[in-house]
């Protein structure tokens, strides 16, 4: 080990750092708006780097089918539940969202997809896939019991993960897939060489990280998330629907996993159900803050990046025992010292 | 006669199998100041709690003319009800400016700065302190910031429970001036307290419970004058009762 090697190390990790840290934010905005822990987080960002693979590779992605599916079954359970009124108007409206649309999205993807489109647009269309499916899989899993306690929403989440890893198999395969950078090439920076890709993950993180803190620091629809965490019955008082936060928190969630998808496709090998231990990897951090601070998830999650590369090159065969051992200590440190709080605190 | 901005018809409601409130009848004309007293766990909580649909209920509620008991919370918001409750529920991690625009959120844009201009001039305190969070606040400053907040949307009848609870008795002033103010600018109000004396002195009708149901009313004159209200809740013997006028 010198100091060549240990600044390699850093750098590794702090790029896979910042995969964790969108991953563990995005895990905290979940958990502090809806209440539910996040497990299948991972799934999208499985999704957004087999999506990509897909067009990179001619082929029509299994998403496609898998959003007109969850859209459909969303619908319908909505109606049945008395969620989406027995109105023509209401019922039209409800067909245009989540039936039409999606279609014409899947019709967009088989059209596209033989021509192998460029990169940006295989990207954007990526997004357009999975986007939607944050939402709709609130709808259908989550907002029916949202006032649920946070350890049954957390069974539900669980269900949700094995459940979409499994329909990831199916629309997948088993087989891992690369994807091709966005930016290629190496360039220097000081000591290090950084490949394209690399930065294009810092850059994105970086600009991500700070339209999240714009959004919830200076728009009144992020406020209203904020206030949805902060106290839910208070909301609801002012009026905030908080089904829309919940909504909108997966919005998020499925946008950041996709793009988190779409970044690391081309410095690691993803398969249909390698999203779930690198979203672990950002629970990590996630815990280490406390699933309530943003700045401190962001820390935690750039070191557990760094411990990750460093115990790669001193134990490569440990890698994931090691970092997942973290979390022990560190919920026991956290039940030690945080003082017990009430999910309804003021 | 137009309908009466709040109609409650045999409501009853509870938590689990616990019937907290039963068969509770009450109108409110508009423009009016209606208080229900009663002792500490007589059902007046749970009673705005139903109204509000903060907890489910059986029975009728009514505003305007317009049956809501079948709304949610945010659309009966929409609806012009507004709940200041006891515990303020206030965003204690933001602070107060952010807490008064997000009571305006569901009006949002130009209602913000006027809602804003208001209620900073009811509430010069709060003005003083817009940038604090809320979590900081005084006791009397946070009722504040929980009555300006409910102002923020405009409400057409305003609910406040126990708006005194554990105030100065300065500061328990200012509250029900301010209340007396509202109304004035047209704001329909339901109090909840405990603090018979000042809320009969402010209120036009009074409703007493017990027990989970209302067991008396009348025009809160009336009510100061009555001797059970009298030795009950105003604390002082039945001889020094003043005759009804």
């Amino acid at each position: 080990m010198n100091a060549a090697i240990a600044l390699f190390l850093m750098q590794d990790g702090v790029i896979n750092g910042a995969i964790y840290a969108l991953l563990g934010v995005t895990l905290v905005l979940v958990f502090t708006v809806t209440r539910v822990i996040f497990v299948p987080q991972g799934e999208f960002v499985a999704w957004g780097a087999l999506t990509l693979a897909a067009f990179e590779a001619g082929t029509t992605p299994g998403t496609a089918w898998l959003l007109l599916a969850l859209g459909v079954v969303t619908a319908i359970a909505d109606v049945l539940r008395g969620e989406i009124a027995r109105t023509p108007q209401a019922l039209l409206r409800a067909g245009l969202r989540d039936v039409v649309l999606p279609a014409l999205l899947v019709g967009l993807a088989v059209w596209i997809a033989p021509q192998k489109p460029p990169l940006w647009i295989a990207g954007l269309l990526t997004l357009a896939l999975i986007v939607p499916m944050g939402p709709l899989v609130y709808r259908l899993a989550f907002a029916p019991m949202a006032d649920a306690s946070v350890l049954a929403l957390f069974i539900a989440a669980i269900g949700v993960h094995f459940t979409l890893t499994g329909l990831g198999l199916v629309f997948f395969g088993a087989e891992g897939f690369r994807t091709t950078p966005f930016i290629a090439g190496v360039f220097p920076i000081g000591p290090l060489p950084f490949k394209g890709q690399s930065l294009v993950v810092l850059a994105v993180t970086a600009i991500l990280l700070v339209g999240l803190w714009l959004f919830f620091e200076r728009t009144l629809l992020g406020k209203a998330l904020r206030a949805t965490a902060v106290n839910r019955l208070g909301a609801r008082l002012v009026g905030i629907p908080t089904l829309l936060t919940g909504r909108i928190a997966f919005a998020l969630a499925s946008a950041i996993g996709a793009l988190s998808g779409m970044l690391v496709g081309s410095l690691t090998t993803i398969a249909y159900d390698s999203g779930f231990l690198i979203g672990l990897k950002g629970f990590v951090a996630a815990i280490a803050a406390g699933l309530a601070s943003y700045p401190l998830t962001v820390a935690a999650a750039i070191a557990v990046g760094i411990l990750e590369s460093f115990s790669a090159f001193f134990a490569s065969a440990f890698k994931e025992v090691i970092v997942f051992a973290l979390i022990i200590p560190l919920l026991v440190w956290r039940s030690l010292a945080a003082r017990h709080t009430d999910e309804e605190e003021e | 006669m137009s309908a009466p901005m709040l109609r409650v018809e045999n409501l009853s409601a509870g938590y689990g199998k616990v019937e907290a409130v039963r068969n509770a009848s009450l109108a409110l004309p508009q423009g009016s100041i209606v208080t229900v007293i009663g002792a500490n766990g007589a059902g007046k909580t749970t009673l705005l709690n139903a109204v509000m649909g903060v907890i489910p209920s059986r029975g009728d509620v009514v505003l305007e003319g317009t049956p809501v008991s079948a709304l949610g919370i945010e659309a009966r918001v929409g609806r012009g009800l507004c709940l200041v409750p006891e515990k303020r529920e206030l965003f204690g991690t933001m602070s107060v400016e952010d807490n008064l625009r997000l009571g305006a959120y569901r009006l949002g844009g130009g209602a913000i700065a006027s809602g804003l201009e208001e209620v900073f001039g009811r509430f010069p305190r709060l003005k003083e302190r817009r940038a604090q969070l809320a979590g900081t606040l005084s006791g009397g400053e946070r009722q504040m910031l929980a009555m300006g907040r409910a102002l923020m949307a405009k409400p057409r009848l305003l609910m406040l429970d126990e708006p005194s609870l554990g105030l100065a008795p300065r500061i328990v002033k200012d509250i029900f001036d301010i209340i007396v103010g509202l109304k004035a600018s047209g704001v329909s109000i339901l109090l909840v307290e405990q603090n018979a004396r000042a809320a009969l002195q402010v209120a036009d009708h009074a409703y007493v419970m017990e027990l989970g149901e209302i067991t008396l009313q009348g025009p809160a004159a009336e009510l100061s004058a009555d001797p059970r209200i009298i030795e009950s809740y105003l604390g002082f013997g039945g001889h020094a009762a003043a005759p009804a006028s």
